[in-house]
């Protein structure tokens, strides 16, 4: 398996560039980049030239997350205002903006199914449910706080959720904060099961593995990535090499690789067979905050397609094979 | 067998006597001479016999008896005999003389002989056997030159006296004229073909000495031949066997050398050789034997100096190098000039090595080189007694020229390469390969030692791939390619376990599985610093591994534990580091290394008053030696005085003066300490001597500069608060900026925070804002950043509108930015309901109804500045049609002008021409005198300006001049931080353990040295308390306001730990001025 460079976009957007996510394929247009970035803007762009398709602006402060509906025609974004705009992404037409004071809002997901937008509350300690098609907060949930008082660990007491997952069913929801845990979560029952240990210092990211829904895979400040039995509470494997912060990962559709970006400013791909970094890319210049490969579907059945965004306002497209 | 007659007197009748059947007293035979008046030829015959039959005593007797005086009166015509008689004394006592070892009898001897030559000389004076005689006997007592004028006073007589060309033979193969010798040789076996086997010697010896060995072979075997038991033949070609260094060659040597020895057991030449040979074969008693007869044998100089030389060899081998050295030194005594024999020289410097006297043995070896100026060895050993001597730089020259001379010695090359460690690792690294790729061709092992320190070098030199490939060739096959390689890596699932730092499971599991876990005490050092490497590289889960298994096997290996501490603590699980560190301390409780991390650690815990015990405890245990300890104590004093939010004043001073005496403490023991000098800036800093400290930052931060072991960000913070306290913002946010680049892959909030405060107070607002939203970014939960970016926005905004002169779009910015502030200190407001963040309700309330009045405020704003915009626009717009209708009324003014003009010219042109005519014809009047004066004029003027260009150009010199200097005096003062830096981290590298806990040290030493963080937390607890006090001096602020802001970025700024405490403060201030300004204004 291996990455291709195929087109990057230096400037794709006027300051740092911190959120990615593919639009899936609708019926009458292929796949769509959708980026966010500092400078306010949410922008589309269409592969594989990453032609700049339209530049949404009306977000105040930087733009910190954006999610796709997996149907394709609509989209969220949010800011550090922590407002969520919700789009309809061929016309731009607002659909909602959402806000659960006194809730932040920071990575958002929609479910596979694409009936619940999961957005992670941050200094809440909670991640908000928001139904797709009334648009009104169907669950709040919540971290339970750590049993037995501790109160010399100050940032212990105090979960700032940071990311969400979904696990492929749609039945499970992960979420990662600051201090490093992990908490899963049974959204049917809206209950909380258990935490994840391991890391101790932020998780920024996390996914589930596409086909096997107990593999979770994790991204974390300390510079390593951890693979977890979610289900099983159990650390199956640990993976590092970056030398900085990892701040995103994504999962291939085939399920046999992730990609993860770095503040080391490279984008490493990984062999899920070896649990070994099989490939670097080095060509941005800053922190690289997303990456994410391109949902499979869609009239062009080329090969896959991996997208990162960096802190050095630009935009790189590769091939994934 | 034959018989001599002796004739009866006076009769025919004659005695005959068998000369093998001579009676056993020659007093029988000297009666029947005397009585029967024998002619003296036959008393020299019988004489001679008793020689041959070794029976001496007679032989002298009647030799003596032949010469007495009554012989002379009695024979007194019978010249030759009596002659021959006494030159065979004369020859008997030479040789006596000769083969006398004692002195004393040796000269009595050659007395004696020479007596004897002297009185055949008065019977005849041209006797030639007698001058051959004397020949000899000047030979045997080794006046050359006198015994070559004997034998050519014979020869000038006769051309071919055999005994006179024997002698002149000897005496030019003495000269070592050896074909000369030769030539004598032959002419001699010419003459007399039958001569004694001797003279066949004499030839192969020449021709040995001519190095024809072949033929010299020949002659010695010929000699044999003629006569089996000649020793110096049979030793002759012993030698010769001997020196084909080859085993049938040494064998059939050492054969010949024995029956040598049996046929004449006092030959110290074939003794010394024997000697030599059972020294090889490691019999040293035998060698001892041999040599003690060899040297009472002989006189012969050379030979008792390899005779010592054997003895001393001997002992030197058993490890006796007080009686080596002895001999050595009797060997050494009996040469004269090195030149001859060198060997006893080298031996007597080895020895002198070994007993640790350099001096003499630094002579030896320079004898030995002077003879033989290209040996390796020679050369080697002398550069390994300069290094001894302090003097590295001349061994490495030694070592160096011992390289080049042999340019495939790769014990040479690993020498050098030790030595040039201390220097020049890039050299030393070039060194250390061409002895590897030379052990390697020569098809020896690679010594790990050196394949460890070519590993180190390249990872010290940042070729880590190369570093990691060296490591593996070292350490082999063994255990650990499990954990290490990729494509094993699967069959044992090591990730697991990759986080339970203390488990031994997987090994204990491979034990199981029929694995043998072995790791080999010469290969720990080498998998630790793999393991090192790989960490490094980011590879810390199979660095952990490596780290156990050490662990594993060798539980004392106190380095692995406080890795695994380090990389658990990299990790951001303090607990289990501190876990850890108590393991090591388990092993050795003073361990000064681990007490150091574990006073760290309890400070990243906020376990100040624990940490300080540690700390003092690891100071103590190294009695105030080791300067992390110190150094830590230093910092712990300086944060102690900046940490107390009441700052006592007088605490503080204490701790500052605390602190100071630490670090200068580590000074004084380690000069070139960085971290020291850095602690020692930051208190001067803070004392307000920017100048002062900022020379001692960039110091800090040109030396900290090029190596990987040595990273300083916090030299680079310290130095932007210092610009930024002297008010340079543009170079401190460039500082800053390349810190966070450098050090921080750009993730760091709090530099971002300091960066912010910059932009703020240059107010540049935009960045201000822009920065702090990356800091939100990087650190969310980070509620403080957020309170800044509120105010800021709020800052930003009202400086728009109290700006005189803003268009409606700044004013609509503004708003925009108003909203946002509002925004997100409701935001706060909100939050600090459900969390406790550190700030007062009211305080963001305030806040927020601050905002939102002047964003009412700021809407009548926009309404004005939309309608005056619109005005403008009307104005302008009027203006513009005003301006049309002028530019049309001026352009037909023009038109006309233009007509008027062109007329007016076709006038002038008419009148000009007339003009020009009458000009000429003054002109020609004038030329004669105006033209002299233009000229001077124009002169004048020239030298004028020169001058001036002259002096500004000499102005220009001096400022160069003055620029230069100061150039200079700045320079040698950062080559010397640079060189005693350099010397420091060189004492590190050579010994390769502790390098890498100076390494950790100086990882520790940066969160120590800078520990911005652990306060960050602190701030946390108690702010409620201080805003409320700040909101105190706020009230009062309007006063003292110039005063405080002049001092406020002294403490903030000289500190590495910018409170964003203080920033908040400042902030307020600042806001709560405009916001009065405001009111007023409206």
């Amino acid at each position: 398996m291996k990455l291709g460079g195929i087109k990057s976009v230096e400037n794709a957007h006027d300051d740092s560039v911190w959120a990615v996510t593919w639009v899936p394929a609708t019926a009458n247009r292929p796949p769509l980049l959708l980026t966010g970035s500092l400078d306010e803007t949410v922008r589309l762009w269409r592969s594989d030239d990453l032609l700049l398709d339209r530049t949404n602006t009306g977000h105040c402060l930087g733009v910190a997350s954006v999610a796709a509906h997996p149907l394709g025609s609509l989209a969220a974004s949010s800011s550090l205002d922590s407002f969520v705009r919700v789009f309809d992404v061929d016309s731009n037409a607002t659909v909602a903006t959402l806000e659960a004071p006194p809730s932040e809002v920071w990575q958002m997901r929609f479910d596979p199914k694409g009936a619940i937008l999961a957005v992670a509350g941050g200094g809440s300690a909670s991640v908000k449910l928001w139904d797709t098609s009334t648009w009104e907060l169907v669950a709040t949930l919540s971290i339970p706080r750590p049993e037995g008082p501790k109160p010399t660990d100050k940032s212990g007491s105090k979960k700032f959720v940071l990311s969400v997952a979904w696990s492929p069913d749609g039945k499970r929801l992960a979420c990662g904060s600051m201090d490093g845990t992990i908490s899963v979560f049974d959204v049917p029952r809206a209950k909380f099961l258990h935490h994840l240990e391991g890391h101790f210092m932020a998780v920024r990211s996390l996914v589930y593995s596409p086909y096997d829904p107990r593999v979770l895979f994790t991204a974390s400040d300390d510079g390593n990535i951890h693979m977890y039995d979610a289900e099983g509470k159990a650390l199956v494997g640990t993976m590092s090499g970056h030398s900085s912060w990892v701040l995103c990962v994504d999962v291939s559709p085939d399920g046999a690789a992730i990609a993860t970006g770095s503040s080391d400013r490279s984008v490493r791909l990984w062999d899920l067979s070896m649990r070994a970094s099989v490939q670097t890319m080095s060509n941005h210049t800053d922190q690289v905050w997303g990456v994410a490969f391109r949902p499979p579907g869609g009239s062009d059945a080329r090969g896959g397609r991996l997208a990162s965004v960096s802190d050095d306002k630009s935009i790189s497209l590769y091939d994934y094979s | 067998m034959a018989s001599v007659y002796i004739p009866v007197q006076n009769s025919e009748e004659e005695v005959r006597v068998a000369l093998d059947q001579l009676p056993r007293d020659a007093s029988d035979i000297l009666d029947i001479l005397k009585a029967e008046q024998a002619p003296l030829d036959l008393w020299l015959i019988i004489a001679r016999e008793y020689f041959k039959q070794g029976k001496i005593d007679q032989f002298r007797q009647i030799l003596e008896e032949g010469s007495s005086p009554e012989i002379d009166d009695y024979y007194a015509d019978v010249r030759y005999e009596r002659i021959a008689i006494l030159n065979a004394l004369g020859a008997y006592y030479s040789y006596l003389g000769k083969i006398e070892t004692k002195q004393r009898e040796k000269e009595e001897h050659f007395i004696l002989a020479t007596q004897y030559y002297n009185k055949a000389s008065r019977i005849d004076m041209h006797e030639p056997s007698t001058w051959v005689g004397k020949g000899q006997l000047l030979l045997a007592k080794g006046e050359v030159e006198q015994a070559s004028a004997a034998f050519k006073i014979v020869l000038d007589g006769v051309r071919d006296n055999v005994p006179a060309l024997l002698g002149q033979a000897c005496v030019e193969f003495n000269r070592g004229r050896y074909s000369d010798s030769l030539d004598l040789y032959k002419r001699a076996l010419q003459v007399f073909p039958n001569c004694p086997a001797a003279v066949r010697l004499g030839i192969g010896l020449c021709r040995y000495k001519l190095g024809q060995f072949e033929k010299a072979q020949q002659a010695f075997e010929r000699v044999l031949h003629l006569d089996p038991e000649n020793v110096e033949a049979l030793v002759a070609l012993a030698i010769m066997d001997l020196r084909t260094n080859e085993a049938i060659g040494i064998r059939k040597g050492m054969v010949k050398m024995q029956r040598a020895f049996e046929i004449y057991p006092y030959c110290a030449m074939a003794l010394n050789y024997l000697a030599n040979h059972f020294f090889f074969t490691g019999q040293h008693f035998l060698v001892e034997q041999l040599t003690e007869t060899a040297l009472a044998v002989t006189n012969h100089g050379p030979t008792k100096s390899h005779s010592y030389y054997n003895l001393a060899r001997s002992y030197h081998s058993k490890g006796d190098y007080d009686k080596a050295g002895v001999y050595y030194m009797a060997s050494v005594k009996e040469v004269n000039k090195p030149h001859e024999f060198v060997f006893p020289y080298y031996g007597l410097g080895q020895v002198q090595v070994k007993l640790g006297d350099f001096k003499s043995a630094l002579s030896n070896f320079e004898k030995v080189l002077e003879v033989y100026p290209d040996n390796c060895e020679t050369l080697k050993a002398l550069a390994h007694i300069y290094v001894q001597l302090g003097q590295t730089d001349k061994g490495q020259d030694f070592i160096r020229r011992a390289t080049k001379i042999d340019p495939r010695d790769a014990q040479a090359f690993l020498e050098l390469g030790e030595l040039l460690i201390l220097s020049d690792t890039g050299a030393a690294l070039d060194a250390f390969k061409t002895a590897r790729t030379l052990f390697k061709k020569g098809g020896q092992e690679v010594p790990i030692e050196l394949l460890n320190n070519v590993g180190v070098l390249q990872f010290e030199r940042g070729e880590f791939e190369l570093a990691q490939q060296t490591f593996k060739e070292a350490l082999g096959d063994g255990i650990w390619q499990s954990f290490i390689n990729e494509e094993k890596k699967s069959s044992v699932d090591a990730a697991t376990s990759t986080l339970q730092f203390k488990d031994m499971q997987l090994f204990h599991d491979f034990e199981s599985n029929g694995h043998h876990v072995e790791v080999p005490l010469d290969k720990v050092t080498v998998l630790f610093n793999l393991a090192r490497l790989l960490e490094q590289l980011n590879e810390s889960g199979t660095a952990s591994i490596l780290y156990r298994l050490i662990l594993f096997k060798y539980p004392d290996y106190i380095d692995a534990y406080l890795r695994l501490a380090a990389i658990a603590k990299d990790r951001n699980n303090i607990l289990l580091s501190i876990e850890l560190v108590n393991d090591a301390l388990k092993v050795n409780d003073k361990c000064p290394n681990a007490l150091s991390m574990l006073g760290e650690l309890e400070l990243k815990n906020d376990d100040w008053v624990k940490a300080k015990e540690t700390l003092r405890a690891a100071s103590d245990a190294t009695e105030g030696k080791d300067s992390y300890a110190t150094l830590s104590l230093g910092n712990w004093n300086y944060f102690a005085a900046v940490r107390n939010e009441k700052r006592n004043p007088k605490l503080e001073a204490t701790h500052l003066e605390k602190a100071k005496e630490l670090y200068t403490r580590v000074l004084i023991q380690h000069s070139s300490n960085l971290y020291a000098a850095n602690g020692a800036a930051v208190v001067l800093a803070e004392k307000g001597h920017f100048d002062v400290s900022k020379d001692i930052f960039t110091q800090v931060q040109e030396a900290a500069s090029g190596s990987v072991f040595v990273q300083m960000p916090d030299v680079w913070i310290n130095l932007a608060h210092v610009y930024f306290a002297q008010g340079n913002f543009a170079l401190a946010v460039k500082m800053y900026q390349n810190c966070l680049r450098k050090f921080y892959h750009n993730t760091d909030s709090q530099i971002l925070l300091y960066l912010a405060r910059t932009h703020y107070e240059a107010e540049q607002w935009q960045d201000c804002i822009k920065t702090l939203l990356r800091a939100i970014h990087l650190a969310p939960s980070n509620y403080t950043l957020r309170f800044d970016a509120g105010v800021a926005m709020q800052k930003f905004s009202a400086s728009t509108l109290q700006k005189a002169k803003r268009t409606a779009d700044e004013v609509r910015a503004t708003v925009a930015e108003l909203q946002n502030a509002v925004r997100v200190f409701s935001q706060l407001s909100a939050a600090s309901n459900l969390h406790i963040h550190g700030f007062d309700e009211k305080k963001i309330d305030t806040h927020v109804g601050y905002c939102t009045h002047l964003l009412t405020a700021a809407k009548v704003h926009l309404e004005a500045a939309e309608r005056e915009e619109q005005q403008v626009r009307q104005r302008q717009e009027l203006a513009r049609q005003v301006a049309l209708a002028e530019e049309a009324r001026r352009k037909a003014e023009e038109q006309r002008k233009f007509q008027m003009e062109r007329r007016k010219q076709e006038d002038e042109l008419k009148r000009v021409q007339q003009q020009e005519e009458h000009f000429k014809r003054v002109k020609e009047q004038w030329k004669s005198n105006s033209h002299s004066k233009r000229r001077e004029r124009s002169d004048d003027e020239e030298g004028g300006t020169g001058e001036k260009k002259k002096r500004k150009s000499g102005k220009k010199r001096k400022k160069d001049k003055h620029s230069k200097s100061r150039y200079d005096t700045e320079e040698p003062e950062a080559d010397m931080m640079d060189e005693q830096e350099m010397e420091d981290e060189e004492g590190d590298v050579y010994r390769e353990e502790p390098q890498t806990h100076g390494e950790e040290n100086a990882h520790g030493l940066l969160a120590a040295a800078g520990l911005e963080d652990s306060d960050a937390d602190e701030e946390m607890g108690a702010p409620s308390s201080s805003i409320a006090r700040r909101r105190q001096a706020l009230s009062e602020s309007e006063d003292d306001e110039p005063l405080r802001r002049q001092s406020s970025p002294v403490r903030e700024n000289s500190g590495e730990m910018q409170e964003s405490d203080g920033e908040i403060r400042d902030l307020d201030k600042t806001n709560g001025d405009d916001g009065t300004d405001e009111d007023k204004h409206y």
